[in-house]
């Protein structure tokens, strides 16, 4: 099962430059972090990279349902970090792609079990063997959220159209390193709501949070139908979804592509969000 | 007699806890109860917002715990519902600065002068959730009928049966024609892996996104939907025996077994 992996590995030894280690994160929870996670890392290892994805919220894992291989996860996280399992022990490789592999969270433990520097240490390594190490994190701004952040260089902010959503978002710009320049997914965005003037569009969203925009996912009842099967939508040729998260792994790849075209103008709700942000951090 | 306290917890976040927790109290308050709805969000705050009082926030309860004001200084009583209040959070603070006890503290002196003190929890199960849960002696569970969501909030529901907390569960955001093709889990089969009993049913509705966006809880408006449903559940909650919906279908429940089997 690992041969794939070790392989590539071996071969990478010498030469290659470290991986990108990316946070994926929110402040808020279920805007979809781990639903950005799974899809970015298939569609990046679709393209030929190798992916690692680190479910780093320990005690309530959710990454390997979304790939579907929470049957297969034997070891996690905390054993490696505390010896009992080495990586390769650890690391599921994933059904349907050669590169991508998960590293899953301890389901029955805590986050402040997690030790800050071994699991900065750890990423270090994986950026050793992998492109990308994509790291899915934790709602909230607690431990979990510090221990998600300690070992990545870049950060992505999923954010959905909806006030209390980019107000947690904002919150969580301010406590990333400041020399960060996080980018940015909307997520969840329903075109017909905002023409309506019932949702936030993606300036709204933006005008408080003035991250460079990474990608724009709309609101689909198949996302929720593929995470209960476990079957990542950035697989799927026909779904206007899954293109747009290949899209995104184009973006992250270093491709020079023209900005998402679903954004229709502000919609106003925004004087209400305006007066919220007066501080930052 | 001192009110009751109840947290809504979920595990998971996004599944509506904050939604739950302006909705079911602001219908218990229309039923002429006292409710105090307490942010125990702390650096997070999102229940001023959906109350829509976020302008009229003085003090936090982080700075009530610090003693740097009264308690019925930094209660906001919405200006709708007589006889709803509401304790913000603080925004720029941790979670690490409210110890449980001082959390529990805090909600037995809000109970005395009401009949329902509402605790609005983080999400996730770090020290957040716990301080959220010191001061309740019920809970309600939220949750989706979705696996991750469900997974967590088991997670939770082992916490509370430790702690001998009894609970209820509320699943919400349910589509039934996606229960009825087989694509979303019945709620049957969500109680039935959590084993614990069901308050509420709440859709999948569309008018929670807009209601939010303007901070004006939807029982206001007895047209809606959700308001009658969010009246049941504050009705069962006052100990009611009120009939469900019927929203029942086979599911995914295949899958979640063997998830649950392998721990
Ligand atoms: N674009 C989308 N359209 C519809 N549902 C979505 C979308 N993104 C995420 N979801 C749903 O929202 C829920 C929360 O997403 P998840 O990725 O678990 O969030 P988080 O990791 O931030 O808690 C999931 O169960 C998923 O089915
Ligand atoms: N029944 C529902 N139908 C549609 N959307 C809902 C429903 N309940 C909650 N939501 C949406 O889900 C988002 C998350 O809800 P929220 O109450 O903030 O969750 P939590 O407090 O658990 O993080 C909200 O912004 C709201 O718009
Ligand atoms: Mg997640
Ligand atoms: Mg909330």
């Amino acid at each position: 099962m690992m041969e794939a992996f070790e392989e590539a590995s071996q071969a990478s030894v010498p030469v290659r430059p470290l991986g990108r280690a990316i946070v994926v994160t929110s402040g808020k929870g279920g805007v979809g972090k781990t639903t950005t996670t799974a899809n970015v890392g298939t569609a990046l290892a679709a393209r030929g990279a190798r992916v690692v994805l680190v479910d780093a919220d320990v005690g309530l894992r959710n990454l390997d349902i979304v790939l579907g291989l929470e049957s297969r996860v034997k070891f996690h996280l905390l054993d490696v970090l505390e010896e009992k399992a080495t990586l390769d022990e650890a690391l599921v490789r994933d059904k349907r792609s050669e590169t991508l592999f998960l590293l899953a969270a301890a389901q029955t433990r805590e986050k402040e079990d997690v030790d800050t520097a071994a699991m900065v240490a750890l990423v270090e390594t994986l950026r050793a063997r992998f492109d990308y190490v994509l790291i899915d994190c934790p709602a909230g701004i607690e431990m979990g959220f510090k221990n998600a952040v300690a070992g990545a260089q870049h950060a992505i902010v999923v954010c959905t159209p909806e006030v209390s959503s980019v107000r947690d978002a904002d919150r969580v710009v301010g406590l990333l390193p400041t020399d960060w320049r996080p980018e940015l997914i909307v997520n969840r965005l329903r075109p017909q709501l905002v023409k309506k003037g019932k949702m936030l569009s993606v300036d709204d969203v933006n005008a408080i949070l003035r991250l460079p925009l990474l990608g724009v996912i709309a609101d689909e009842p198949n996302v929720i139908v593929a995470t209960n099967r476990g079957e990542p939508l950035a697989l799927d040729a026909t779904s206007v979804t899954g293109a747009a998260y290949r899209t995104i792994a184009a973006k992250i790849a270093g491709e020079k592509l023209p900005a998402p075209d679903v954004r229709p103008p502000s919609t106003g709700i925004i004087g209400k969000l305006g007066s919220l942000f007066g501080k930052r951090g | 007699m001192s009110g009751r306290r109840i947290v809504i917890t979920s595990g998971k976040g996004g599944v509506g806890k904050t939604t739950t927790t302006v909705n079911v109290g602001a219908a218990l308050a229309k039923r002429g109860k006292r409710v105090v709805l307490v942010d125990a969000d702390i650096g997070l705050r999102n229940l001023d917002l959906v109350l829509g009082v976020e302008k009229r926030i003085v003090f936090d309860i982080v700075e009530v715990i610090e003693g740097r004001c009264q308690l019925r200084q930094a209660l906001i009583r919405d200006k709708r519902f007589e006889s709803l209040h509401m304790l913000p959070a603080a925004q720029t603070r941790e979670k690490e600065s409210i110890s449980e006890e001082q959390m529990k503290a805090v909600i037995v002196e809000l109970a005395e002068s009401a009949d329902f003190v509402l605790i609005d929890c983080p999400a996730g199960i770090e020290h957040g959730f716990r301080s959220a849960v010191a001061g309740a002696t019920e809970a309600i569970v939220v949750t989706t009928p979705e696996v991750s969501a469900i997974r967590d909030a088991d997670r939770v529901v082992g916490k509370l049966n430790a702690e001998r907390i009894p609970l209820r569960v509320i699943v919400n955001r349910v589509r039934p024609e996606m229960v009825k093709s087989g694509e979303m889990m019945s709620v049957e089969d969500v109680c039935e892996i959590l084993s614990a009993e069901l308050l509420g049913i709440v859709p999948d509705d569309e008018e929670v996104i807009d209601t939010t966006n303007r901070g004006e809880p939807i029982v206001l408006d007895e047209s809606k939907r959700l308001a009658t449903i969010y009246d049941k559940i504050a009705r069962r909650l006052g100990g009611d025996v009120v009939a469900f919906t019927n929203l029942e279908a086979p599911g995914l429940i295949g899958r979640l077994k063997t998830l649950w089997k392998a721990g």
